[in-house]
Order: structure tokens, then C-alpha cells, then sequence
């Protein structure tokens, strides 16, 4: 909740989710700049900063993109200002270069980049662990390992940045930023710190003469980790047995201790500083243990440095962890069974008797991921299926990320070919596209959501039209960033600090590059299937802009259309229905009346589009002030 | 097997399929786009009305002649058979608009004004091109669908979208042997629990069909050889010019056969029935020893039922139809031609099978074919 992470309570105990410890820690730091583009499993972060920033002096943005967002965060710690930048897994992947650039120019005011992995990509395409850019990038790594720290970190971390001249990463996991416990706040600050004249000889500039230099901080940063107080041991001096952990490991640790009654006979190293290692305080652990298993989130990070310090020191240590996916999982993220489970394979001893669980009493029904009752993507994704069915040879469809990510599932009518990253489509489209000159059959089309327009299709689409290559965007103009919960973007004409500003035109912005650009509605499913197809078969480089608001927008508006089955007329599961809108069109508001055997509304889903009342092939779906 | 499954294995995928029409507009599952049959998306059923109206399934002729027409009408090249004829439509104004004498044209005005119908459903095409199925319901809008079709629109589509609206009880069906047979199918009633309404099909008149043109490639081909937007009539020429003439409104082009054969839609390869042997009546071009400048101008036609003897002499007696006298050997000719049909359909059926065991659809009705064996 946004109060407690603004309230002047210092010392006051309140139940805070991760990524509101985070906001919170990075205002009693000091923050003058924010910026992020949204991201799950941190997108509360700048929305929050964002609601707050006017009250507590700093500025906050929803930048275009992440490489936007930390370039802007360089720019702001120019003059010396505390800034912080709010990056997913992919985030951070997308900022590679700012990211090494910015760290072999240095930074004045601290940079904290905060960076939230996702394991088991609850709300992503993949698990990719983060942790390995700051190696890469040369810049120090911390990783919170409670709700607490994950608060008392980023004041810590922008210290250690300024101390160091550095960008400093703070990773975090989606149980962290999700996770609620207890924080202890801090104290606020009294009045922000001064920005700094930028004189003439000033410089923050990215050379490689500074690389030397780099390193350098790197050792001091180094040295730094062995006093970091986020550090913690536990369990007897000198243990042979030991676990090294960081992040969500540590509770996960805690409680597999406890249960197999274990507390206090095992030594648990828990890092904060991930990188560089705290070789000296590792070693002191190290030379004393005969058997370590490591406990992390994703990729074996700590583990292989570990290894390479192992080496380092001569230390003839059985090390058990990811890597070797024995006892822990090479894959998807730890819970704590999954931790008791190692833990007891390796202390050698068995679980408690698995009567003292609570056994699941029924089990639930797998679902997909679905979209929303009323979703534009559920009838674009049914209208190109059919569109590019209507050829011999049917196209290809170029997925791209957002909501719409999900029509590679039932929901989209697995929709899409192929996928990359965020704003790939349109590349890698064009790509295919220009084969067709050399005897590549098919016709190719992709998509971008109107948020991912903006983030990184651009350049791409400007790529695409100069070399005209033969292929069919399509923009889902849904005017929102659902998937992260409704951020706005540069087509809003709102900012994350409130204001009202005249949102960009898509369809303007496309039309100046001098692209051949139709509108249509995805809601006109028969049109717009046959406008799909025809553009498919012209030559050369289209773009397409559906046009219909995001449903959970549609939902929230004041007037909803009743939507209603007349079961006289409903087919059911006859011949010339079988359950179309139930099972075909799958949108979650057409349900099913098990008694009766004929379709119904779900009416607390139902959303009002009426799509499926076009497309019923009785007329037995009514819309209120429709065709009765 | 789910039913959409099953047709698109046994039927498209096999080069079966006609694109009649008969399978769609009854779900949400089957469409037709350019002379092709497709499903956007599988139906959960088995054994559904697209199986059972499908001209292309397991099919038993001799019981469907059974059930429609009289005993001992049928001649084995033609079909049930009351009669030969060469007619022209009286009203010159039909026969300029027409393909050849108009006959298809002035019968449906004629069916239409005589309550033998209260609307047809035809195919219409621009110069021959962009066929597509609709329905008429007016003499004007009769009118506007003379002329020829070589794509082959699934005009029945518009059938079942029709009888499903219930609008018309007295519809009449025009369309090729592909299509007459399947709306005989739906009226012998194979779907147990009918709601199609078939009734309503009051006369179904059937056009001599040689074979069917690929969409795409008689665009091009259009294009390639005259102006596509100048066009207004294509035609078969008689065998011995063996070409395809297209007929612009200053011009005419002669397309060599040769260039045509390639484009004929793989399914009329197996279709055994010239004369659209499911009808009341049947039209076609006429053929005779007085030449193709004055038979193009005429038509020959086939009565098979009462109704379609009746709606005849109910023309000859209006002076809606001109009539001119059979020459001998007309019919012999036409029966050798229809032979013709029925032995390269069932050397192609069986080079397809690669036995001569397997007719494939034809299979039910292997005695009608045994001589050709």
C-alpha cells in the first residue's frame, strides 16, 4: 500500500510486499529520478514511485523502454542525482549496452539498477537469470534475501554506488517482489540532496581508457563485500557441511532446517554481495567443509563462481546445486519443498512423515492462460487464423510480447509461428518477408501491441518500409500495457506522475514513415478477415492498425451491454454448432448450461463486445438493444 | 472421426472435392474462398450433415434415381430421360446477355412468374469471372446471372443459408452436375435429425458441365490473353477448335486448349455425369450439323421429370422458348459424349485408387460403371 511507503514512521513495523519495500527503500534514500518500463514481476515499483514522486520531490517516468529508462537514469546522476531504474530479467538483457557503457564511464550521483527475475516465467517467455550481466557489465550485484532487506538494500546499494562511482545491480525474484512480511521502516530524508554544477571539465563518458579503471572499482567493490551486512552466517563454527545461499534460498533454507530438525547442525552462508564474491569471508566457510550445496534461484550463478574460487583456494569440496540438477532442479524456481526435498537428500536424512501435511483434497483442473472475456487479441487472433486460411499455402505469423503472446495457446487459436523477444516481430518478419523475391512462398505477417510499438518496434518498422519488404504488420491498438497492469505509454497521453499530456498518434507516427496504413476494427470479424487477406496479397510493405480498447477498460466502463442466449434457438452440441462459442471462440463469459445442454453468459464475466453474438452460427446469442 | 476431419480427408485432401457448396453455411466450421473448400476450425461431431450432403461421399446413384424419378426413365449415358430438345429463349434481349440461346434464363422467368418457384439460387459472374452464389427472387435479378462460370463458386452455400432462413418455400436450385447431385442428396433426407428444411427445394435445374477451372489461374489466364476488366463471356468452343474463346465487348480471344487443360480443378477428373443427371431439366449447349455460328446461338435440353415436362410445355405453350426440330443422331451423339465423360472419370478414378477394385464415391454405385471397366 502507497501510505507506508511515504509515511515518516522510522522504526514502526509494517506488512509490506517486496516490491513496496523496494519503493520504500529507495525513498529513504533519497531518490531524485525513477524510471522503468513496465515489467512483471516489479511493474508496482515505478507505479508507485510514480503516485508519490509529486509529494516527495523527485521524478519519476514510464519511459518507452528500458534502454530509455537507464540512459535517463545516467543522465539525471550526471548531476549528481540518486537515481533508480526498474527492469525485468528481459529488462535488463535489453539495456546490455547502456548498462556496459554506463559502467565504463562511471556515475556520480548513485545508480541503482533494480532488477526482478521471474523463475518458472510466471508472467514472462522465459526464466532467464539476470545475475550475469553484472559480471559481464563489471559491476556489483546484491541480492536481498528478505522482506527487510529488500528495503534496507537500496539505500545500502546507493551508497555503495557513490562510494565506488558505479552502477550498482540489486536483483530481486518474484517472491520477493510478491511476497509480503514485516519491514522496519527507516527514516526519511530531511530535504533532497542538492543537484551538483556540471562543470566544463566534467565527464561522464563511456572510453576504454577508464577500463583499467573499472577493474579497479570492481576490487574495491570486492573488498567492500566482505563487510556487506546483508551477509549472514549460521550454524557452528567450522561446519563440514555447508549451504550457500542468496535470495528467496535463505527462508527456503531456514524452514527445510527446521522441519528436518536440522537447525544449528548445518552451516548456512547467506550472500548478499553475489558479485564480486566476499572471497575472503567465503574462504574462511570454504577450507573447513567437506560437502556444500548451493541454493539459488535459476541459474547455478553463486555455484560456479563458487567452483572457480574452489579452484582458486585448492579446496577439494563436493559441491552439490543447479548445475548438476541432482538434487536441486536445473529448471524453474525453488519453493520450499523443493529446498526440503535437497536439503534432506543432502544432509542424508528423510523427510517427516508426510502425515503432518495437509494432503490437496482435489485437484484442480489445469488452465491455460486465457485472455480476458471481451479481448480485441481473442478475435484478431480468430480472424487471422481464418484469413490466412483462406490461402492454398497460408502465411506466416511472426508473434510478438505482450498479452497477445498468449494466441500461441488455445486462447489466440495457436496463433503465432514464432516468437523472440520484445519488438522482434516486425525484424523478424521483415526478414522472412524479403526471401519472397527469392522464391519464399508465403505470405508474412506480424504484430505489435500498441506499448511495444513505442518500446521497440520503431526502428524496425523503419527498416522494414525503407527496404520494403513484403510482409503485414498489424498494430493491436488496444490503447494499454494490459499485460503489466495498465502503465501508460506514449499513446495514453498520461505520465506516471499523473499528468495529462497529448498522447503520440500510432497511426501518425506510421504514416510519416511513409507506410501504407489501413484501420479496422477486430470486433468486424468477417471485414477485417477479408481486409487481412487482401492486404496479405499485396506486395510490399502494409501495416494495419486494429483498433478496439483493451476489454479490462471496457469492463470498467459504466455501461455494459446484456448479453443473453435464447436457449430456443441455441443448437447446443448440435449439427451446425457443437459448442462454437464455448469451445471454438473460448472467450470466458460464453459458458455452458450442463443441465440443459445449450450455451449461456456468464454475466459477472461477460463484458458486453458482442462478438459472439455475430458469430453464433443460430443467432441464438442477444445483445440488449440488439436485433431481438 | 469428427466430421470435419473426415471430409477433409476423405474429400479435399483426396481431390474430391467440388467446392458445391453443400457442406457450408449449415456451421460455423466450413467456407469456401476462390473455388476452394476449407475449415477455419475442427467441429466436435461425428457424422455430420457436411458428410452426409457431400456429393463426394460414398455415393449409390441407382437409389437415388430410385427415389426421385420415374422407373425406366433412365438411359445409362444420361440419366433419367423424357426428352431431348433444342430450344432459345423467344426474348432477344435474354439471348443477348446469354452464353448461348438463353433457355436456363427464360425458364427461371418463366418458373418464377408461374409460382413453380419464389426464388432460385444461382451463380453469378462478372464476364465469367468472380463467380460467386446468390439468390434471385426477381426477374431482374434472374437475369442478371446469365452467362457462364467456369470458377465454380459453392453456390449451394447460398442454398443452405436460404433454407435456413426459411424466407422462400418454393426455391429453385441452378447449378452443375456437382451440385444437382448434392441437392438430391439432401432432399433424399440422409441426416437423421433434419432441421434443413429441404422441403423447400421445389425445382432443381441442372447445366452440362465438362469440368471446372482452377480460380486463380483463369484470372491470370484472363489477364494474360485480353483485358480482364473488358470481359464478358467465355466459352468451350466444339471439340474440333479445341480452344477457349474469351469474349470482350470490341474483341475476341481463342485460348488454345492446351493452356486451359492444366487449370481444370482435379476433382472434375473423377465427376462421371456430363448432363447434370440429377434435375427436372437439364441445359447445355446446343450441338448440330448446321454448325457452331448458328448452335451457339441455341441450347439443347433434357427433360427428367414431370414438373420439368411440365414447366416445358407450359414455355412452348407461352412462347417463352423457341423451339427448333431435333436432328437426327443428336441424341446418339450426346449419349456418346456423356459415355465419354463416365469412361475417362472412372479410368481417372481408378489410376487414382491404382485398382480397378476401388471406385472411390463411386464405389456404392459399381454396377452402373461395370462396362466401363
Amino acid at each position: 500500500m502507497e501510505w507506508m511507503t511515504k509515511i515518516d514512521a522510522p522504526g514502526k513495523t509494517y506488512l509490506m510486499q517486496g516490491n513496496e519495500a523496494v519503493v520504500r527503500g529507495a525513498v529513504e534514500a533519497g531518490i531524485h529520478f525513477a524510471a522503468s518500463y513496465p515489467g512483471s514481476p516489479s511493474s508496482q515499483i515505478l507505479g508507485i514511485l510514480g503516485n508519490i514522486a509529486k509529494e516527495r520531490g523527485f521524478y519519476a517516468e514510464w519511459s518507452a523502454n528500458e534502454t530509455v529508462a537507464l540512459e535517463a537514469c545516467l543522465g539525471a546522476s550526471f548531476a549528481n542525482a540518486r537515481s533508480i531504474c526498474i527492469v525485468k530479467q528481459n529488462g535488463l538483457l535489453v539495456v546490455g549496452d547502456a548498462l556496459h557503457c554506463g559502467a565504463l564511464s562511471g556515475v556520480k550521483g548513485g545508480l541503482v539498477v533494480v532488477t526482478s527475475d521471474d523463475p518458472s516465467s510466471h508472467s514472462s517467455t522465459n526464466e532467464f537469470d539476470s545475475r550475469h550481466m553484472a559480471i559481464s557489465a563489471s559491476v556489483p550485484l546484491l541480492e536481498p534475501s528478505s522482506l527487510q532487506e529488500s528495503k534496507d538494500i537500496i539505500p545500502y546499494a546507493f551508497e555503495l554506488s557513490e562510494q565506488l562511482g558505479q552502477i550498482v545491480i540489486v536483483r530481486i525474484t518474484t517472491r520477493i517482489c510478491h511476497g509480503r512480511g514485516g519491514v522496519k521502516l527507516g527514516e526519511l530524508p530531511k530535504a533532497q540532496r542538492p543537484f551538483r554544477h556540471i562543470g566544463e571539465w566534467e565527464r561522464m563518458v563511456c572510453i576504454n581508457w577508464r577500463h583499467e579503471y573499472m577493474l579497479e572499482q570492481l576490487d574495491r567493490a570486492r573488498a567492500l563485500a566482505e563487510d556487506n551486512p546483508f551477509n549472514h552466517y549460521s550454524g557452528p563454527a567450522g561446519a563440514e557441511t555447508l549451504i550457500i545461499t542468496g535470495g528467496t534460498g535463505r527462508l527456503y533454507t531456514q524452514e527445510a532446517l527446521t522441519s528436518l530438525d536440522l537447525t544449528g547442525k548445518v552451516g548456512v552462508l547467506t550472500l548478499a554481495s553475489l558479485w564480486p564474491l566476499p572471497e575472503r569471508l567465503l574462504a574462511e566457510h570454504l577450507r573447513p567443509c567437506k560437502r556444500l550445496l548451493v541454493i539459488e534461484e535459476v541459474d547455478p550463478f553463486i555455484e560456479r563462481n563458487i567452483a572457480a574460487l574452489c579452484g582458486k583456494l585448492r579446496l577439494d569440496i563436493e559441491i552439490a546445486g543447479r548445475e548438476a540438477g541432482i538434487v536441486l532442479p536445473r529448471v524453474r524456481e525453488l519453493t520450499p519443498d523443493v529446498v526440503k526435498r535437497a536439503v534432506a537428500a543432502f544432509c542424508h536424512t528423510t523427510l517427516p512423515d508426510a502425515r503432518r501435511h495437509v494432503e490437496q483434497a482435489i485437484e484442480l483442473p489445469e488452465r491455460e492462460l486465457t485472455f480476458c472475456a471481451g479481448c480485441p487479441h481473442r478475435a484478431t487472433f480468430f480472424l487471422l487464423k481464418r484469413a490466412l486460411k483462406m490461402d492454398e499455402l497460408p502465411g506466416v505469423v511472426i508473434g510478438d510480447i505482450g498479452c497477445y503472446t498468449m494466441a500461441g495457446q488455445r486462447a489466440g487459436q495457436y496463433g503465432y509461428h514464432f516468437i523472440n523477444c520484445m519488438g522482434s516481430g516486425v525484424n523478424s518478419a521483415e526478414g522472412l518477408g524479403q526471401l519472397t523475391a527469392y522464391g519464399f512462398k508465403q505470405t508474412v505477417l506480424t504484430m505489435a501491441g500498441d506499448s511495444t510499438f513505442f518500446h521497440s518496434s520503431l526502428p524496425g518498422l523503419v527498416n522494414a518500409q525503407y527496404h520494403n519488404a513484403n510482409m503485414l504488420f498489424i498494430i493491436l491498438d488496444n490503447s494499454a500495457t494490459a499485460m503489466t497492469g495498465f502503465q501508460p505509454h506514449p499513446g495514453t497521453g498520461l505520465t506516471a506522475m499523473g499528468d495529462q499530456v497529448p498522447p503520440l498518434s500510432i497511426q501518425k507516427i506510421v504514416e510519416a514513415i511513409g507506410c501504407s496504413v489501413t484501420v479496422a476494427d477486430p470486433f468486424e470479424v468477417e471485414e477485417t478477415t477479408e481486409l487481412v487477406n487482401k492486404l496479405l496479397h499485396q506486395t510490399g510493405m502494409k501495416v494495419l492498425i486494429l483498433r478496439q480498447p483493451c476489454a479490462t477498460l471496457a469492463a470498467k466502463s459504466a455501461v455494459r451491454k446484456k448479453v443473453w442466449v435464447d436457449p430456443d434457438i441455441c443448437r447446443g452440441e448440435d449439427c451446425g454448432c457443437g459448442k462454437f462459442c464455448s469451445r471454438v471462440w473460448n472467450c470466458p463469459g460464453n459458458s455452458w448450461d450442463f443441465e440443459h445442454n445449450k450455451a449461456k453468459i456468464d454475466e459477472v464475466v461477460c463484458v458486453g463486445c458482442g462478438v459472439c453474438a455475430k458469430l453464433c452460427p443460430a443467432g441464438a446469442i442477444k445483445v440488449e438493444g440488439g436485433e431481438q | 472421426m469428427i466430421s470435419t476431419i473426415e471430409l477433409e480427408n476423405k474429400v479435399i485432401k483426396a481431390g474430391l472435392c467440388a467446392n458445391c457448396g453443400a457442406c457450408q453455411e449449415l456451421c460455423p466450421y466450413w467456407r469456401s474462398h476462390q473455388g476452394r473448400t476449407l475449415h477455419f476450425f475442427d467441429c466436435d461431431r461425428e457424422n455430420g450433415r457436411c458428410l452426409a450432403f457431400c456429393p463426394r461421399m460414398p455415393l449409390d446413384i441407382a437409389a437415388l434415381r430410385e427415389q426421385f424419378f420415374a422407373a425406366g426413365s433412365v438411359l445409362p449415358e444420361l440419366g433419367p430421360f423424357l426428352g431431348l430438345y433444342l430450344t432459345r429463349a423467344a426474348d432477344s434481349s435474354i439471348r443477348a446477355n446469354a452464353q448461348h440461346g438463353g433457355t436456363m434464363t427464360a425458364l427461371l422467368t418463366l418458373a418464377l412468374a408461374e409460382g413453380f418457384i419464389d426464388a432460385a439460387v444461382l451463380t453469378k459472374s462478372q464476364g465469367s469471372l468472380d463467380a460467386a452464389g446468390v439468390l434471385a427472387a426477381t426477374e431482374q435479378q434472374i437475369r442478371a446471372c446469365a452467362g457462364s462460370s467456369f470458377q465454380i463458386p459453392a453456390t449451394l452455400a447460398v442454398l443452405n443459408r436460404e433454407l435456413q432462413a426459411g424466407r422462400y418455400h418454393k426455391l429453385g436450385v441452378v447449378g452443375t452436375p456437382c451440385k444437382t447431385l448434392a441437392v438430391y442428396k439432401m432432399l433424399s433426407k440422409p441426416y437423421d435429425k433434419d432441421d434443413h428444411h429441404v422441403q423447400n427445394v421445389a425445382m432443381v435445374f441442372g447445366l452440362f458441365c465438362g469440368w471446372g477451372l482452377d480460380w486463380r489461374g483463369l484470372e491470370q489466364l484472363a489477364e494474360r490473353h485480353g483485358d480482364r476488366e473488358q470481359l464478358r463471356h467465355m466459352d468451350i468452343l466444339p471439340s474440333k477448335y479445341h480452344c477457349l474463346e474469351l469474349q470482350e465487348q470490341q474483341a475476341c480471344h481463342k485460348v488454345e486448349l492446351d493452356e486451359v487443360y492444366p487449370l481444370v480443378k482435379e476433382n472434375c477428373r473423377y465427376c462421371s455425369d456430363l448432363t447434370a443427371e440429377f434435375a427436372d431439366v437439364s441445359v447445355g449447349g446446343a450441338r448440330s450439323a448446321d454448325g457452331w455460328e448458328v448452335d451457339k446461338g441455341w441450347n439443347q435440353l433434357i427433360v427428367r421429370s414431370d414438373k420439368g415436362r411440365r414447366l416445358l410445355d407450359l414455355a412452348r405453350a407461352k412462347g417463352v422458348l423457341e423451339f427448333k426440330e431435333l436432328p437426327e443422331g443428336n441424341l446418339d451423339k450426346l449419349r456418346r459424349a456423356a459415355l465419354g465423360k463416365k469412361r475417362t472419370a472412372i479410368a481417372n478414378i481408378c489410376e487414382k485408387t491404382g485398382s480397378t477394385a476401388d471406385l472411390s464415391y463411386l464405389e456404392p454405385s459399381r454396377a452402373l460403371f461395370q462396362d466401363l471397366l
